[in-house]
């Protein structure tokens, strides 16, 4: 019972936090509700058992995205001009099209079962070195890409 | 255990996401909505491996997808830069050189 | 040799490759063109040379085409002794053809294109002799046809020679349309094309069939043939350079309607209505051609009748079943008419004039020039012992036997036929000149051909038997009757034009009335055609395009055009540029498409 209840907690928690993210004026509201919002997914990961997942979420993200996010608002921080959000008409049919993909997600996912794992294998560590090798060495790429990216990014622009 | 609350929550926090980022006229905004959506399909990638027992598979693609979420965010705030640098501008309704 | 014989499909490849590399390195041989050109003729001579000594049945090749399902057209080359014999009478010709016109064409700008015309058309004539079956015929006849078409209107910016290219385009594919049809029914009542299962498709195709696949099939041939009624194509063919109307509208071309009649013989055979059709119209033409060419002012143009007149003895000889008769005649033909043609090329070349009002008196000039040329004149006229004579008696004879009437008819044009070609000789050759250039004889590259040709056309009746044994009947001994009476009437028509004509042209021809007028004026054909025929299609086709075209297909079209643009309109809103639209673009294809999914797999 205990446990249920949690969930929903951690649960409207992280629904505040991206209620907050895409309705707030200020841009430090978002950045709190940013925050709030991962730390809550964190929390659920936890409640999953699975510790190490929730620990890399709070570094990661909350460390480092939410950081990141953080600095670009306040050096570009322009808030309080111009709208908010996107002309009443488009509005009301992205509310729509959000609504209509949440219903059409959660009529997918109500009635999938996973298939039951062949192999449980508990240990993170075996798994990456694992069976998912090719895609751990994949990422250190994509990471590796992402970071030449970003500085090829911003710094041909001060270049030029 | 998984089926309706968890499906529901991950599905409702998608569609939260999925409407910041199309009504958001901030382009910093808009990336920390698409965060919440990525956030919400690992939420509910985790709860299936909770089901399935297959608790390091699920681990492992959730890590995997905290990695590129942390990439993209980087590239997307670097892209965010420097459109402002060379534009001046950080809102997506000026944005607009690709009409049709 | 043996080589060529057992690959008779290089006389096609030959040439065509010949053809290609004259285009592509013509620029660079300038002159020199020529000589590689004439590698294409050459390979036709040595193929049929080869396939005269080889079997004379067999050896064909056939490949399967246009595969669909389990049915397909066999395509393939037949080398028999027809093909032989045809393969040695297109390459002779086409040779001395080519040779005669490195002198003719030397000045002109498009002597490349010329020659690579004159390759192009080897290949395609070698094509339609060896064929074995009715669809690469066809291919290769539309080919001669295409090559004709361009030759015709070689000079293309003199809008005569143009408009004589159209002309001569439509009215022979009036008769390929029958021809087309009679070949797709051909296919559809026996489901074979080949030549070799000709023999055997009457029976299956019924009497009634039979009649209707000959009669298409010989629509074909009167059109390519010029016979009687689309004979009045080939008078005009004469804006083509001359040498060009001595190859394809005089020897080779022309005589591929004799030539497929030939090779359907057994079709023919099979039906006494289409034999028939046959040899009233090439005894019609005979005559009516005949007449024309005695009241013909231009020296090319009284050849070109008397060529339409001559396929017309063919195709009376074929008419009565006689083909190898049709065929000695059509290679003695294609020998003197081209000398005759060339001569003419040649007397054109040192005058600068076509009428034969503006000749005269140039044996003295040309002696070379008209020596050849009588010999080509008295072979036509079918004086003894030249190759007409011989040629013309197999056939009057043959035709005697069949149908008195047709025999009588071919007799008169014989008569009339030594008479247009007494007048043009003695019109064009003696008297005094009365032009104004200063001929002179040509060089050695055009009289060598033409002294070459005369050969033949002197001593080629003698090949006769050899030529009918090739062609597997017997030979028949000369019907001396036939003979003399033939040689008189001959002799009596040019006697009579030799007398009239002595003073130079007769007065009042140049302003002609009456019966001469109609004769020169080909009967009004052409412009009975123009009223009758081209006159009501132009205006059924212009209201068909006011009707058709303008009000439905154009208003159709710019109907969807307009819808398109406004579609396209609407579409562009959709691209305003802000990425956000796109995004909930996406978002709401995929909400439909997901829950069209769900919806169906309920």
């Amino acid at each position: 019972m205990s446990a249920t209840v949690t969930f929903w907690l951690l649960g409207a928690f992280a629904l505040a936090g991206a209620a907050a993210v895409v309705f707030s004026r200020d841009a430090l509201r978002l950045v709190v509700g940013l925050g709030a919002f991962l730390l809550a997914v964190a929390g659920l990961y936890l409640y999953y058992g699975m510790g190490f997942l929730a620990a890399a979420q709070v570094f990661v993200y909350v460390g480092g995205v939410l950081v990141l996010v953080l600095f670009a608002l306040l050096l570009l921080s322009r808030d309080g001009r111009g709208r908010l959000l996107a002309p009443g008409g488009f509005d009301l049919a992205a509310a729509a099209v959000a609504a209509g993909m949440a219903a059409v997600l959660a009529l997918t996912l109500r009635d999938f079962r996973p298939p039951g794992a062949q192999a449980a294998q508990a240990d993170l560590g075996a798994t990456l070195l694992g069976p998912m090798l090719p895609a751990f060495e994949l990422l250190g790429v994509l990471l590796l890409a992402a970071l030449v990216a970003t500085l090829v990014i911003v710094g041909g622009g001060e270049r030029k | 255990m998984t089926g309706m609350p968890v499906t529901l929550l991950s599905a409702a926090l998608f569609g939260l996401g999925l409407y910041g980022t199309l009504t958001r006229r901030d382009l910093v905004a808009v990336l920390a909505c698409v965060e919440i959506m990525l956030g919400a399909a690992s939420l509910q990638l985790v709860a299936f491996a909770r089901a399935a027992n297959a608790l390091g598979n699920g681990e492992a693609l959730a890590l995997v997808l905290v990695v590129l979420a942390a990439a993209e965010a980087a590239v997307g705030l670097g892209l965010v830069l420097a459109t402002v640098k060379r534009t001046g501008k950080s809102r997506v309704e000026e944005l607009t050189e690709v009409s049709g | 040799m043996t080589a060529l014989a057992a690959q008779p499909w290089l006389a096609v490849a030959v040439p065509l490759a010949v053809a290609l590399l004259v285009v592509v390195a013509g620029r660079a041989l300038g002159a020199g063109v020529a000589w590689l050109a004439m590698v294409a003729p050459a390979s036709l001579l040595a193929t049929g040379i080869a396939l005269l000594g080889g079997p004379h049945s067999g050896n064909a090749l056939s490949i399967p085409w246009l595969v669909q399902g389990d049915t397909s057209i066999r395509v393939g080359v037949l080398g028999d002794g027809l093909a032989a014999l045809m393969l040695v009478v297109v390459g002779v010709v086409a040779l001395m053809v080519m040779m005669f016109s490195i002198g003719y064409m030397a000045d002109d700008p498009g002597y490349t294109r010329y020659f690579a015309l004159l390759a192009l058309f080897s290949a395609a004539m070698a094509g339609l002799v060896l064929a074995a079956d009715l669809v690469a015929l066809l291919v290769a006849w539309e080919l001669v046809g295409a090559c004709s078409y361009l030759l015709i209107g070689f000079w293309y910016r003199k809008p005569s020679a143009a408009a004589a290219a159209i002309k001569a385009f439509l009215v022979t594919h009036v008769g390929d349309a029958g021809m087309l049809l009679g070949i797709a029914l051909f296919f559809v009542a026996t489901g074979d094309v080949s030549l070799a299962g000709l023999r055997s498709a009457p029976a299956a195709l019924g009497t009634g069939l039979t009649t209707v696949v000959a009669l298409l099939l010989l629509l074909g041939a009167i059109g390519k043939s010029a016979q009687f009624p689309l004979h009045f194509w080939l008078p005009d063919a004469m804006e083509g350079p001359t040498p060009v109307s001595a190859l394809i509208h005089a020897a080779t071309m022309v005589a591929a309607g004799v030539f497929l009649i030939a090779r359907l013989e057994p079709l023919f055979q099979a039906s006494a209505t289409a034999s028939g059709v046959v040899l009233a119209v090439g005894a019609f033409t005979a005559l009516m051609a005949a007449t024309i060419a005695i009241a013909q002012s231009d020296i090319k143009k009284v050849l070109a009748y008397s060529t339409i007149s001559q396929l017309g003895f063919m195709f009376a000889a074929l008419g009565v079943g006689a083909w190898q008769a049709a065929i000695f005649h059509l290679v003695t033909h294609a020998s003197f008419k081209a000398l005759l043609f060339l001569g003419a090329g040649s007397v054109i070349h040192g005058t600068g004039s076509q009428e034969l009002s503006d000749m005269g008196g140039l044996a003295k000039k040309m002696p070379l020039t008209a020596v050849t040329w009588i010999a080509g004149a008295l072979a036509l006229a079918g004086i003894p012992p030249l190759a007409g004579f011989f040629s013309k008696d197999v056939v009057v004879a043959a035709v005697l036997r069949g149908s008195p009437l047709a025999g009588l008819t071919l007799l008169l044009a014989s008569l009339l036929t030594a008479f247009y070609i007494a007048r043009a000789t003695r019109l064009a050759f003696f008297g005094t000149y009365r032009g104004v250039a200063h001929p002179h004889e040509s060089r050695w590259m055009m009289t060598g051909p033409l002294t070459v040709l005369a050969v033949g056309a002197v001593f080629l009746g003698a090949a006769g038997p050899a030529i009918e044994r090739l062609l597997l009947t017997e030979p028949e001994p000369i019907e001396l009757g036939v003979a003399v009476v033939a040689v008189l009437l001959a002799v009596a028509g040019g006697v009579f034009a030799w007398w009239r004509y002595a003073g130079g042209p007769v007065p009042a021809e140049a302003a002609p009335v009456g019966l001469w007028a109609a004769l020169k004026g080909g009967y009004g054909y052409d412009g009975a055609i123009r009223r009758w025929v081209v006159r009501p299609v132009m205006a059924f086709a212009g209201g068909a395009y006011e009707l058709g075209d303008r009000a439905t297909v154009d208003g159709a079209a710019e109907g969807i055009g307009r819808l398109a643009r406004r579609l396209g309109g609407l579409l562009a809103l959709l691209q305003n540029g802000d990425a956000q639209w796109y995004a909930a673009l996406i978002g709401a294809a995929t909400v439909l498409l997901v829950a069209a999914a769900l919806w169906a797999g309920r």
